[in-house]
């Protein structure tokens, strides 16, 4: 890996990326979505809450 | 590092960390099995092999893809702190982690509420597909930034380099 310089260097730091601010952003609004979720979203909190797809109807399930 | 150590320490990262996410496609390639089959031993033995590959591909994985970004991280000129990549890169991992090591006692209790269930019970299990699909997002989130190494140096890693630009 190579390590070249960055920044200005001349006594002032330089500002933040707009990348990191985008990211920053998306993760911040993520990361509200899934507290609000676990939070108003029923209370219990598990894998089978979160299955995309509907439930297999019981009567199509058949034992082999 | 020597460069030999840094090469074997990248292979080595590399290998394991894209182990990861095939692990986590395998674990969804069988949630999807578990919701959209039919048959019952069909949808308890994918719980059973979800169960089976969280606890023995996925989370070994994961906890050794954290350990050698960390070698990587202190071992190499890039530092934990100093790049906004390499930052979020260790947070989203550390994330994962948490997350995953939260989520696999529940993934064994419903394997082996599977094996007992009966059609609706059963069925209501789904496939526990949302988990494994935010955790795929953020792992190829984190090959993007791995890969493309966005430029952009932290005001701590700014720091570090104005104090090694003086000492040369």
């Amino acid at each position: 890996m190579t390590h070249a310089a960055e920044g200005p260097g001349r006594g002032s730091p330089p500002g933040t990326p707009r990348w990191v601010k985008v990211f920053g952003i998306i993760v911040l609004v993520a990361v509200l979505l899934l507290v609000g979720l676990l939070l108003f979203g029923g209370g219990a909190h598990g894998p089978q809450r979160h299955s995309f797809s509907p439930a297999t109807p019981a009567a199509a399930l058949r034992t082999s | 590092m020597t460069p030999g150590q840094r090469r074997f320490a990248l292979t080595t990262h590399l290998t394991i960390s894209l182990g990861w996410i095939g692990a986590v496609v395998a674990y969804l390639a069988l949630g999807v099995s578990a919701v959209t089959s039919e048959d019952v031993q069909t949808v308890r033995a994918a719980w059973r092999a979800m169960e089976l590959t969280g606890w023995f591909a996925i989370v070994p994985m994961a906890l050794a893809s954290l350990l050698t970004g960390l070698v990587m991280a202190l071992g190499t000129p890039w530092g934990l702190f100093r790049h906004y990549w390499v930052l979020f890169s260790f947070v989203l991992t550390i994330v994962a982690n948490v997350v995953l090591l939260l989520h696999m006692p529940d993934v064994s209790v419903l394997a082996d509420v599977a094996q007992e269930a009966e059609g609706a019970s059963l069925a209501g299990l789904g496939g526990d597909l949302l988990h494994p699909g935010l955790g795929l997002v953020v792992l190829l989130v984190i090959t993007v930034l791995n890969v493309y190494k966005p430029r952009g140096l932290t005001p701590y890693g700014w720091r570090k380099q104005e104090e090694e630009r003086r000492a040369s």
